[in-house]
């Protein structure tokens, strides 16, 4: 490092120095556990907001098109603020001083926020896999028999998500990504850690640099385990036609 | 709802702050550091893009390593190394320009991939046919391939443009006075108020970007895609046809009007 001529000496000794090393191990935790849940709620959420935007019903089409429209144009970094602010200030009965009393609601509160902002992505996502069906397989399901249900259980939703699977992995990595921005609302996961040993040591850009690593590395293995799902369900084509004849 | 038009009194903090007096802040300077980046961004974007999609190794590789990297980190962890790294290396920099470099360095890695994504949708018999003409292949890059890439590319860049301007406001965690901290100010002021300030701010926001992503989406329909079919003059799909046969046949066979 002495070519950079730097006014820092690195001292690697600091992220595994005790109380420093288990904050950052929680750290590490906590940013796995959001990212994961928040992955599912956020998809579950999605497909059922996708699924009434592509209804006949006005009732359910235009609610799901107002929620994309106004989730997906605001900041994830203001949805983490709101739910951690305001979300307990307007809820009725003195239920935010419950969820204030609450230890961990900062993680709650991010959960919630990332939720509400990757599922807006995610509803949209879904949305063009279940258009790009084709409309004779729905009606060659129609045709024999399955009723609605059936229909969406093994028809439309198995083609659905084999087409989506990469944009809604690189939707994930992109959550997993914005899994830090909790650190603005003191959910202690691993950027929140970094910035707490900078400020008390001084000495930040050892850990930054391990926490930058580990997440390249989190979000590569996230890649390529999309790539590995992206193969395995994929339907070869021309073998099952190969079979036929 | 009185809250919310007493907030709507303070309209001149959350647009641009004190500016002709004091420093500019407010949701001018989310607008002004998205746009900054950006340009700044789309030079090195498009140096960077065309570099991944080079045949020779010592540029190609490089490159697509600098792109991945930035592209796997979260933007707050760029912000943190150009708040804390570039002290180190001896350069003060205001929080502003902190931020504007921060922004840079991942609109750039973005900007990148659009641009190759771009470069890849043109065919490749585009470049073949600039370079039967005589042109060397930067000409080619210049005066064929970039400006039918470009044209793909303007949707995705609005679209990015969408993205990059919200992402702007995750630079509030350093201390810069955009539009999140100015409602957060300005709800720590009158806590009471909170809610109506925090709809005041997400209005702000709401109001640019949908006006983006509706640009984009009407960009897309009308200069997005590129029909190669219709430029075609007909003598060559007739010709194509028409290929295994000798010129005589052919001659007679090709209407008048193609000839």
């Amino acid at each position: 490092m002495k070519f950079l001529n730097l006014r820092y000496d690195f001292d690697w000794g600091i992220p595994f120095r005790e109380p420093f090393l288990g904050w950052l191990i929680t750290g590490v935790e906590l940013t796995i556990l959001i990212a994961a849940v928040t992955a599912i709620t956020s998809l579950f959420i999605g497909t059922i907001v996708a699924m009434l935007r592509c209804s006949r019903f006005k009732i359910f089409n235009i609610p799901a098109k107002i929620y994309v429209e106004i989730v997906r144009n605001i900041p994830g970094l203001f949805w983490l603020l709101f739910f951690y602010f305001v979300f307990p200030e307007i809820l009725p009965f003195g239920l935010g001083d419950t969820l204030h009393e609450f230890v961990k609601y900062s993680v709650v509160a991010g959960i919630l926020g990332l939720t509400v902002d990757n599922s807006a992505y995610v509803s949209d996502i879904v949305r063009t896999g279940l258009l790009s069906v084709p409309r004779g397989h729905i009606e060659a399901a129609v045709s024999t028999g399955l009723n609605r249900f059936q229909q969406f259980r093994h028809i439309i939703m198995p083609e659905a998500f084999r087409t989506i699977l990469p944009p809604l992995g690189s939707r994930m990595i992109h959550n997993f990504k914005n899994s830090s921005l909790c650190m603005a609302i003191t959910a202690p996961e691993l950027t929140w850690a970094t910035q707490q040993v900078e400020s008390i040591t001084f000495r930040g850009l050892e850990v930054t640099f391990l926490a930058t690593v580990f997440y390249i590395v989190l979000s590569l293995i996230m890649a390529a385990l999309i790539i590995k799902l992206e193969t395995h369900f994929k339907i070869d084509l021309t073998s099952i036609k190969e079979q036929k004849t | 709802m009185d809250f919310f038009i007493e907030q709507l009194a303070n309209w001149k903090f959350y647009l641009f702050g004190t500016y002709p007096s004091g420093p500019l802040t407010g949701l001018a300077l989310n607008i002004v550091l998205a746009l900054l980046s950006i340009s700044i961004g789309f030079f090195f974007g498009v140096v960077l893009g065309l570099g991944r999609v080079s045949c020779r190794r010592y540029v190609k590789y490089p490159c697509s390593i600098f792109i991945d990297v930035v592209r796997s980190t979260p933007l707050l962890m760029i912000i943190f190394w150009a708040y804390f790294m570039l002290p180190v290396m001896g350069m003060q920099l205001s929080l502003f320009w902190c931020s504007v470099v921060s922004l840079t360095v991942y609109a750039t890695a973005y900007q990148a991939e659009i641009v190759r994504a771009g470069f890849l949708a043109v065919p490749f018999g585009q470049m073949d046919a600039a370079l039967s003409t005589g042109m060397s292949r930067f000409q080619a890059l210049m005066y064929v391939i970039l400006p039918q890439a470009f044209r793909m590319m303007l949707p995705s860049f609005v679209s990015f443009f969408n993205s990059m301007f919200k992402n702007t406001s995750t630079v509030y965690i350093i201390g810069v006075v955009e539009l999140t901290r100015t409602g957060i100010i300005i709800s720590q002021l009158k806590p009471n108020r909170i809610f109506a300030s925090y709809m005041v701010m997400a209005i702000g926001f709401w109001v640019v970007c949908y006006t983006l992503s509706h640009a984009a989406e009407v960009l897309e329909k009308k200069v997005g895609v590129i029909d190669y079919e219709a430029y075609k003059p007909e003598i060559c799909r007739q010709d194509l046809v028409l290929f295994p046969l000798p010129n005589v046949v052919k001659n007679m066979l090709v209407s008048n009007k193609c000839k």
